[in-house]
């Protein structure tokens, strides 16, 4: 851990896109306004491009011309441990990886890419927050960064079967789908165990869940190291792989999403011979080919939290809002919904690390504006630390808001058995 | 002819009326753009003034400016206007020569010191320090420096000695220049051109004599009054350009019919001179007229400025190979530095020590 070690994997993390990124940028500050923590703060210091300074004079001096000259000339100061150290605050504490900067970026600049890289830099110097650390060193040495073993997690499935009669598939070889979760949803909102068993025994899909990749979230993205981010993701893969399963099922988190269906093949290096597909988008699939039936409507006023790593880094959009618009008959939209929704301040790692606690409840008054504008008393979401998150800021403000998870309400919709038109 | 003979006297003795005079006076007032009044004040200060001397220095040059002057057509007023002044050396014209003829220039130097007016026609070489043309062995160079020194004003006639001209273009093997390129404490006055319009010449002297001053002059330092406007702004042919009929070849229907002669290359719209109103030999005509395009003489660089056939509009170089000259130098570089800089990632690759758990 040191200095140049840092320095050394900034150069390797600067790739084409990086290089073409930060002699395009042209400084309008656009990406300032797309962040909520300058929103939130005013503070420049806060603005998404000015995060990757330190980056940014490496790439210059290292591969312009100009920088590389004066660099030379001693005229372009080297970056410091004092200056990474400054700077960790920056990159980490304010930073979620949620993707708005790189939307309002109007050169197209992909500046979440470019921290997210930068933080490859920051972890090899020893520049991490000591909670993402921490949660890390849980994630590879006990299997979960929330602590969570495979024990925790078969004390729940005893409990869901007795309370569903469905029983559990464990490691069964040949299964159609793998069903990984977050350490959240076991840890904290355990309900989406007998939930999940019970959509999938309706719509009669072969599953299984692992017990050697049961846990799908990866501190190793999140603190900025592919090496741990791969043996992370190295888990689920040799699992599934052990398994046979044709599709992997991504859980109700956010960067788990990103990390197995984006990122995956890049960290191990080469393709999944599977599918990864987000619960939620097999939740639309099962019920547009109508092997998921629903019941009944919900005429509470509600709203959707769409998680940033599923609408701007995923893509999912619709899918969410096809399944509620069968069960929710009282939908409404926040303003900047969707593609432009604000995030919870909770992701990419902000949550893991308990010194960004005040900034991150400080910033969440632009959650509260928009819940403000519509005056929704439940918002639904699909991702179990937009979740935390979310109830912890309308704790913290004092306001009267219920969160729930979207795979538990469509669970609570499931057309029983007997009700099912006959085809 | 005596010195201190006033002009009106001198006219007179010619034969010419004060009629005559007062018209020309009128003519050259209206041309300078100058109020009415001023051709009486300008006849009555050219009738009393005292011929002031004149020095015209000629050097890497064809002659072709004091012959526009002189030998234009029949003896005119604009002619006669050299009677306004005291020739006191002009290599081309005076009687004297030799040793006789360098003593009246340094006569005139020594007895009008700071009063005399510099006319200069013609480059001045300075590669090799100015031997490429001498005057009674001394170098054009060190002639102008010496002449320079007391001239109240020097008058630049002709592209050469105003922007370098013909000697000047590329590749300039005797590295001629313009007269302010070597003076430089000195008011200049350039009255460019290849040759330059007779009353323009006589319409800056009279200028001088006049008003004791020199014309308004624009950012090249030539008269405001003659070179303010393009020839394309005031030709003949304009209303044809704006309707976009133009000659394509200098024997089709459009030129028979008179039409621009913008796409046979002709340099009026970046020309700055008096031609289209003045015009040639006693008004007769100017090249336009005659079917010609202009060549643009009176601009710095004229003869470096492409074929005098190609329209302003075309490029002077060749785009393509130039620009693929460029893209495969382009090419070359990127390839290199983007090999240098894959060579230093993969270093940087090779160095990568993998994390684990203990280095956090």
């Amino acid at each position: 851990m040191n200095l140049q070690r840092g320095i050394h994997s900034m150069i390797e993390q600067i790739d084409g896109p990086m290089a073409s990124f930060f002699s395009s940028c042209v400084h309008c500050g656009l990406c300032a306004d797309a962040c909520l923590f300058y929103t939130e703060t005013q503070e420049p210091k806060y603005t998404p491009i000015y995060k990757l300074a330190p980056m940014r004079r490496i790439w210059q001096q290292q591969f312009t011309f100009w920088g590389r000259l004066l660099f030379k000339l001693g005229l372009s100061k080297p970056v410091t441990d004092e200056e990474l150290a400054e700077w960790e605050p920056l990159v980490y504490d304010s930073c979620t990886l949620c993707g708005r900067c790189s939307l309002a970026c109007p050169v197209g600049n992909d500046i979440t890419y470019m921290v997210r890289k930068m933080r490859e830099g920051m972890a090899a110097s020893g520049h991490a927050p000591e909670g993402i650390k921490e949660a890390t060193r849980r994630a590879i040495e006990l299997g979960s960064p929330m602590g969570v073993t495979i024990n925790t997690l078969k004390a729940h499935i005893k409990h869901a079967e007795k309370e569903t009669g469905i029983a559990f598939p464990l490691d069964l070889v040949g299964a159609d789908y793998l069903l990984v979760l977050s350490s959240a949803e076991i840890a904290v909102f355990s309900e989406i165990i007998p939930a999940v068993a019970r959509i999938f025994h309706q719509a009669g899909i072969s599953w299984t869940m692992a017990s050697d990749g049961f846990e799908a979230t990866n501190s190793g993205i999140q603190i900025g190291s592919s090496d741990l981010a791969a043996e992370l993701v190295n888990r689920i893969v040799k699992s599934a792989e052990h398994l046979k399963v044709r599709y992997v099922i991504s859980p109700e988190c956010g960067h788990a999403y990103t990390a197995l269906r984006w990122e995956g093949p890049n960290l191990i290096g080469r393709p999944f011979p599977f599918e990864v597909v987000h619960i939620i988008e097999l939740l639309d699939q099962l019920q547009s080919s109508g092997r998921l039936k629903t019941t009944g409507t919900t005429d509470a006023r509600m709203t959707f939290h769409d998680p940033c790593q599923m609408v701007r880094r995923g893509g999912v959009i619709d899918q969410p809002r096809n399944l509620l618009n069968k069960i929710a008959s009282n939908f409404v939209e926040m303003p900047e919904s969707g593609i432009q929704n604000w995030c919870c301040g909770g992701g990419g790692g902000v949550s893991a690390n308990p010194r960004a606690d005040e900034l991150r409840l400080k910033v969440f008054s632009r959650k509260k504006s928009q819940l403000d504008a519509i005056a929704v008393k439940t918002m639904v979401t699909s991702c179990s630390n937009c979740r935390s998150m979310l109830e912890e800021g309308i704790e913290h403000y004092h306001m009267d808001t219920n969160v729930i998870g979207l795979t538990e309400l469509i669970a609570e919709h499931l057309a029983e058995p007997s009700e099912e038109p006959k085809p | 002819m005596k010195d201190h003979e006033t002009l009106s006297e001198r006219l007179a003795e010619q034969g010419i009326s004060r009629r005559a005079f007062l018209k020309f006076c009128t003519a050259l007032a209206s041309l300078m753009a100058l109020p009415p009044e001023s051709a009486a004040a300008m006849a009555q200060a050219l009738a009393k003034s005292l011929r002031p001397s004149v020095i015209w220095l000629s050097f890497q040059e064809c002659t072709g400016c004091t012959e526009s002057l002189t030998r234009s057509y029949t003896p005119t007023l604009e002619s006669l206007i050299f009677d306004m002044i005291s020739l006191d050396y002009h290599h081309t014209l005076q009687a004297a020569s030799g040793f006789a003829a360098e003593k009246s220039r340094e006569d005139a130097m020594k007895n009008f010191y700071g009063k005399y007016l510099l006319v200069v026609d013609g480059s001045i070489p300075i590669n090799g320090g100015g031997v490429y043309s001498t005057i009674a062995g001394r170098t054009n160079l060190d002639l102008l420096q010496e002449t320079a020194k007391g001239a109240a004003a020097i008058i630049a006639v002709g592209t050469c000695s105003s922007f370098g001209g013909i000697p000047n273009a590329r590749p300039n093997p005797t590295g001629a220049v313009a007269v302010s390129d070597i003076v430089r404490d000195k008011p200049i006055v350039n009255i460019s051109g290849c040759p330059p319009i007779p009353s323009v010449i006589t319409g800056v002297l009279a200028h001088y004599l006049t008003f004791g001053t020199l014309p308004d002059l624009d950012d090249l330092n030539r008269p405001r009054s003659y070179y303010g406007t393009t020839i394309h702004d005031r030709c003949y042919r304009r209303p044809f350009y704006d309707q976009g009929k133009f000659a394509k070849t200098f024997d089709d229907e459009g030129a028979k019919n008179g039409w621009c002669l913008f796409e046979l290359g002709c340099k009026g719209p970046t020309t700055h001179n008096a031609c289209a109103t003045t015009k040639w030999n006693g008004g007769t005509s100017f090249p336009i007229e005659s079917g010609h395009g202009c060549l643009g003489c009176s601009e710095p660089h004229f003869w470096d400025a492409g074929s005098f056939y190609t329209p302003l509009s075309a490029p002077v170089v060749n785009i393509e190979a130039t620009t693929l000259g460029a893209a495969i130098a382009g090419a070359g570089v990127a390839v290199a530095m983007s090999s240098l800089d894959r060579n230093k990632i993969h270093r940087a690759q090779q160095a990568h020590e993998i994390m684990s758990v203990k280095d956090l």
